[in-house]
């Protein structure tokens, strides 16, 4: 008796494929690799956001794992995504990193909400991590909230104006100080860039300034400079205490500050509109922009034709860094920011995340970052005063001079206070800022509109009045802080 | 003589069919069933219930307190909220007529047995292929007013581009955007289109054109009345994935400048995941799924009229 087996029927074959698939959807996610969970403390999950430091921390990686025999995850986002993937786990309470970035801009809310740990238990118990070798001016903006220390700085911004040596040269423009001068005002910065309005250099058009124009984050970071250095406040009372957030767009700071940086535009490309952060500083390494102001790691970002690339950029060796211009009369404010690491709540491995911590922001391995020479020599943004006097590092950084004059002057609370809310405020103000560049808008009218926006949005979200206890958030407080945890 | 009693047939008596044979179509379709209802059903519910709380994850981690309507009043009285829905409305009835439009003209010239048809087919569906993200990317490159390549022809032929770039203006973002989204989706009619047209039999073609009927008058005529509701469920389609455009206008312009190129869309990631107002953008959210219903409630009253179905 011979058998058929050549015959398959359209039947047996959806039967067989069907059953395939059911058993593969059952059995598949058991066979697919998991992810390694943080069970012991011989591994410590590292979620962070591609800035400079990212990438030479990255490279000392080895040296952490070979000194204490933890093995790091390390994997980096956008910005967006980084703080949408963080809030998202923190909701679902799943422990998604042991250590994670955090923006000044969240901190408040993510001690409130009880999302990350303070760090005061871990530091008074710590004998070496030197607390005081921070600048305090940085722990204060970017790493305090309610008297607690909640992160530590791994990368410390604060901003600075970059020029063309040659250029200024060319059209006999005193070059800008170091230093904060009475001289060296916003008028004195406008008129220096309006006397390169039209010019050519080395047979092309000449810009004499950039500015980023996009909505809602770059040009709100570009535009609180100025109008910090003129003294004008966000709200009626923060952060001394009581905290009262009326907001107080109106003043005549404000709209001094908006004139400039209407003017600042003028003087730009004009697609300038569209830039974000990183097009404004990839626009003057092109070369055909004159002086600009930016956050201080555009202070080496530019000595690259790209972002990370290590492709010198043209000018190279022709531009150097001076000190922001201040208002007339007025006491200079440096609006600081950048990067620091906390430890998430959710994490079941707080001791390993905290050693990381410590790890990062310690002077020997901001020391070695500054020091790796891969992508150009991309990493300056120390938040440790030693660092800034150290003789080896200044001999590649050569500005670090006007940072750290720069970052001694900073109060990241005033220029963007990192207040509950503070992302809705800013896509409004970045949206009204947008507006008034593109001249679609009156400005005291949009500043009026602006301010009656702000208190819409801070009464919706029970800020105005507001119902919580206030804290005297000062950099005196700070710096009291700093030394009773140093001398635990 | 003898009588034959006829007995009459007695009736079968009726099988009862079993449990499982009864209910087992039921329980066939009870697994789709139960993930339609948790995929859509309980997220909307979800968002139902969160819209009338004040719950912003800035302020505390759970909804504070009950505000009945006020996030809906909220939404509706954004500063952005006309502006986002006009400009929402523009992109999903323009970009759906232009693209169906281009798309039935593709679609007809590929009913031609021209040479190199069948290579065109094949690249045709390449632009869907790729993730609207990465188109957003590659004309951000292309409308660069520095060298991008359709900044550089519009200027070859003499078209006026803005000093600020076509993505810098608020006259032209919201086209330069419409033109991405058109680039990328018009071969999806065109694909759908042609082989729906495939479908119309050659006899009634063949007729009309021993009638002398004109192309135009084939196409009006007999060709798109019988390729209707196709036609009809595809338009609507788009319509609705084009109402919640948000990944182009995110990676292109950021709703920029002012608000030229904002979309309901991009307003509710704003809302929900720079913001984080998870009460407000829920109300966003159902304000949006009236809108859309609305319109496509009347859209298929009025085209699927007279229709056996």
């Amino acid at each position: 008796m011979s058998v058929d087996t050549t015959g398959l029927s359209r039947r047996s074959l959806l039967k067989g494929v069907s059953g395939a698939a059911l058993v593969g959807s059952s059995f598949g996610p058991l066979l697919a690799p998991t992810r390694a969970r943080a069970q012991s403390s011989k591994l410590v999950r590292v979620l962070a956001v591609e800035d400079p430091f990212f990438f030479s921390m990255k490279a000392m990686i080895p040296d952490f794992e070979k000194e204490t025999g933890v093995k790091v995850e390390l994997e980096s986002l956008s910005y967006d995504a980084l703080q949408a993937r963080l809030v998202s786990a923190f909701v679902a309470k799943t422990s998604d990193a042991d250590v994670i970035a955090v923006d000044q801009m969240w901190l408040g809310q993510y001690l409130d909400n009880g999302w990350i740990i303070s760090l005061n238990d871990f530091i008074a118990k710590d004998k070496d991590i030197d607390l005081a070798d921070f600048i305090p001016e940085v722990l204060y903006s970017s790493n305090t909230w309610r008297g607690q220390i909640a992160t530590l700085p791994v990368a410390a911004y604060a901003q600075g104006v970059m020029y063309r040596k040659d250029i200024l040269e060319q059209f006999g423009i005193a070059t800008p100080p170091t230093q904060t001068s009475e001289a060296w005002t916003w008028d004195a910065y406008l008129n220096a860039l309006k006397s390169l309005d039209g010019k050519q250099f080395g047979g092309k058009p000449l810009f004499p300034t950039v500015v980023c124009g996009s909505q809602p984050s770059p040009i709100v970071h570009m535009f609180t400079q100025i109008s910090a250095s003129h003294g004008a406040n966000w709200f009626k009372a923060f952060p001394t205490s009581p905290w009262n957030f009326e907001p107080q767009l109106t003043g005549p700071a404000w709209m001094k500050s908006v004139d400039i940086y209407r003017e600042l535009y003028k003087l730009s490309p004009p697609e300038a509109i569209n830039y974000v952060w990183f097009d404004a500083g990839t626009r003057f390494a092109k070369g055909d922009i004159g002086m600009f102001y930016w956050w201080t790691p555009y202070f080496y970002l530019i000595k690259n034709s790209g972002y990370m690339t290590g492709k010198k950029s043209d000018i190279m060796g022709k531009y150097a860094a001076a000190a922001m211009p201040k208002a007339a009369g007025v006491e200079q404010t440096i609006s600081l920011g950048g990067w620091s690491l906390g430890v998430p709540s959710s994490s079941a491995n707080q001791e390993a995340g905290y050693a990381f911590i410590k790890w990062a922001t310690s002077k020997a391995t901001q020391k070695k970052m500054a020091l790796w020479p891969d992508l150009n020599y991309q990493f300056s943004d120390f938040a440790r005063v030693s660092l800034y006097k150290d003789e080896e590092v200044k001999a590649i950084y050569p500005y670090l001079d006007v940072q750290y004059a720069m970052m001694k002057q900073g109060n990241g609370k005033i220029t963007r206070p990192p207040v509950p809310g503070y992302t809705a405020l800013e896509s409004v103000l970045g949206l009204t800022l947008n507006q008034l560049l593109t001249g679609a808008a009156d400005p005291k009218v949009a500043l009026e509109t602006t301010n009656g926006l702000f208190t819409s949005i801070l009464k919706g979200n029970l800020m105005i009045p507001y119902q919580k206890e206030s804290f005297g958030d000062t950099l005196s407080e700070a710096k009291a802080l700093i030394s009773k945890l140093g001398k635990s | 003589m003898s009588v034959q009693t006829v007995l009459a047939p007695q009736a079968e008596k009726p099988v009862r069919p079993s449990f499982v044979r009864r209910y087992l179509p039921y329980l066939l379709i009870a697994p789709s069933v139960i993930m339609l209802l948790s995929l859509i059903a309980y997220p909307l519910l979800f968002a139902l219930r969160s819209s009338l709380y004040f719950w912003n994850l800035q302020i505390a981690p759970q909804p504070l307190t009950f505000v009945g309507l006020a996030n809906y009043v909220q939404a509706l009285n954004a500063f952005d909220f006309r502006d986002a829905l006009v400009n929402t409305l523009v992109l999903s009835v323009t970009g759906t007529a232009i693209e169906f439009a281009f798309g039935l003209a593709i679609a007809l010239l590929l009913l031609k047995a021209l040479p190199g048809m069948n290579v065109v087919r094949a690249l045709l569906i390449l632009p869907t292929t790729i993730a609207p993200i990465v188109v957003g990317f590659l004309f951000r490159y292309l409308y660069d007013p520095g060298g991008g390549l359709i900044t550089w022809l519009l200027r070859v032929f003499g078209a006026p581009v803005p000093p600020m770039g076509l993505l810098g203006s608020p006259t032209t973002a919201l086209a330069a955007v419409l033109f991405a989204d058109v680039w990328q989706w018009t071969p999806f009619f065109a694909i759908v289109l042609y082989a729906s047209l495939l479908s119309v039999p050659d006899e009634i073609i063949e007729a009309a054109r021993l009638d002398r009927a004109s192309p135009l008058t084939m196409l009006i005529r007999i060709k798109l009345p019988l390729i209707r509701r196709t036609a009809v469920i595809i338009a609507m389609l788009r319509f609705m994935q084009l109402f919640n455009t948000f990944d182009t206008v995110l990676v292109l312009t950021r709703g920029g400048p002012g608000t030229s190129t904002r979309t309901l869309g991009y307003s509710l990631y704003e809302q929900g995941l720079i913001n984080f107002n998870i009460g407000l953008v829920s109300a966003m959210t159902w304000i949006t799924v009236l809108i859309v219903n609305i319109i496509v409630a009347l859209y298929v009253s009025f085209a699927f009229r007279n229709e056996e179905w």
